[in-house]
């Protein structure tokens, strides 16, 4: 009976605390990965990349962004299926601009996207290709800049924009707090969605002082997520007051129905 | 005696608690139940109809978030929440294609909201609109 209560708690225990995989089975089951993830070299490296990327994060697979069809090995890269391969330099910025359309406006609006095919830096420059990295302030840094230019003037715009990356990165750990414990989260989710996009398009702008301007109206829109999060902290605050006082209410409750039980015992040994 | 007015005061404790108890587990359960109190100004937008000609859009503010409010070209006026249902960027209106553009990730919807393509999993949530003596009400 013991052994049966065990092996029980063993298995709720083994499907309750398994690790979420980094990568979702839907996205590696693909024939791209059948093949490419076990190919040595170049061909199997974009794999290996790409694993730890933000893209493999949110279910973005090869054939997201190079096309073809991930369900049959024979026709996997067929240009018939729609197998795109990949682009040349200067028409990376398009390739990704797919998906990323609006970032890829605000790119092609850039000192950097005006110097595409002249030398001028491509997405892959900073965020990589396969293992592509999510937009924060980290890119911008001083060897990463210096590979073209000098660094001064990004530096700039990185300390301009340094206090309202803090701001997100805190409201982002807050509502992961939240989600961690089941609460209703989707719309300030969203919301800080909405507004990072907006704060990181600017990345793309080279532009110190619109980079300014716009951080001082993003970092409004911030406190309306931060005015959201200190309603909830209130609530989760009075909740904690009154589990507390429920437990001492309990308590006492048990003091008094052990005195009341003594009076009875009291008056039987009389 | 000594004993019975022990029980007593006891009882009474008890009983006070027992109250204490049964009111702080129903207060909840009324709050969830009881209608919400009826607001007549939140929640409602007046936009003047001569802001927004044919085909065009004109964004506000409703209820804490982005919405969107198209006249098409045919002249039906549609209200519509400007959060993508994808991952909540605002989208965009393309008054060429006469449809609306998440710039996130590329998520298309027409002037009523539905999804053309892209990774939007759900139609743009439309709102009410109204429209009396030169005024649109939304909401």
């Amino acid at each position: 009976m013991l052994a049966w209560f065990f092996s029980g708690a063993f298995l709720i225990g083994v499907v309750l605390f398994q690790p979420i995989p980094a990568v979702s089975a839907e996205t590696t089951d693909t024939v791209c990965y059948e093949c490419h993830g076990n190919m040595p070299g170049t061909l199997g490296e974009p794999v290996k990349l790409w694993r730890s990327s933000i893209h493999a994060e949110n279910g973005i697979s090869c054939h997201s962004c190079h096309g073809g069809d991930s369900k049959d090995m024979a026709n996997a890269m067929s240009r018939d299926r729609g197998f795109l391969g990949v682009p040349k330099e200067k028409d990376i910025p398009a390739f990704c601009g797919r998906c990323h359309v609006g970032v890829l406006k605000d790119f092609k609006a850039s000192a950097h996207g005006r110097a595409l095919g002249k030398g001028g830096p491509t997405c892959v420059s900073c965020h990589g290709n396969h293992h592509v990295l999510k937009a924060s302030l980290e890119l911008i840094n001083e060897k990463s800049c210096s590979r073209c230019h000098s660094y001064d003037r990004a530096k700039v715009i990185k300390t301009a924009m340094q206090d309202t990356e803090k701001l997100i990165v805190d409201i982002e750990g807050r509502i992961a707090a939240y989600k961690k414990i089941g609460a209703d989260i989707d719309r300030l989710e969203k919301g800080l969605f909405a507004v990072r996009n907006h704060f990181h398009s600017l990345f793309h702008n080279v532009d110190v002082e619109k980079v300014k301007k716009e951080a001082s109206q993003i970092q409004s829109d911030l406190k309306k997520l931060e005015e959201t999060l200190a309603k909830m902290d209130r609530t989760q605050q009075r909740r904690k007051i009154a589990g507390v006082v429920t437990v001492a209410v309990a308590l006492l409750a048990a003091l008094l129905f052990h005195l009341l039980g003594k009076t009875f015992k009291h008056e039987k040994d009389v | 005696m000594e004993n019975n007015s022990r029980r007593t005061f006891l009882g009474l404790c008890l009983g006070g608690l027992a109250v204490g108890a049964a009111a702080s587990a129903t207060y909840p359960l009324y709050r969830y139940l009881a209608p919400r109190q009826a607001d007549t100004n939140a929640g409602k937008v007046v936009i003047p109809e001569k802001d927004v000609p044919l085909g065009e859009a004109k964004f506000f503010e409703f209820a804490g978030a982005a919405a969107v409010l198209v006249r098409t070209t045919k002249g039906e006026l549609i209200a519509l929440s400007a959060v993508c249902t994808h991952l909540g960027c605002i989208v965009q209106w393309e008054k060429d294609k006469q449809s609306f553009l998440c710039p996130c990730h590329a998520g298309y919807y027409t002037a009523e909201g539905t999804v053309i393509s892209g990774p939007p999993p759900r139609p743009l949530p439309k709102l009410p609109v109204s429209v009396a003596d030169g005024s649109i009400t939304i909401g």
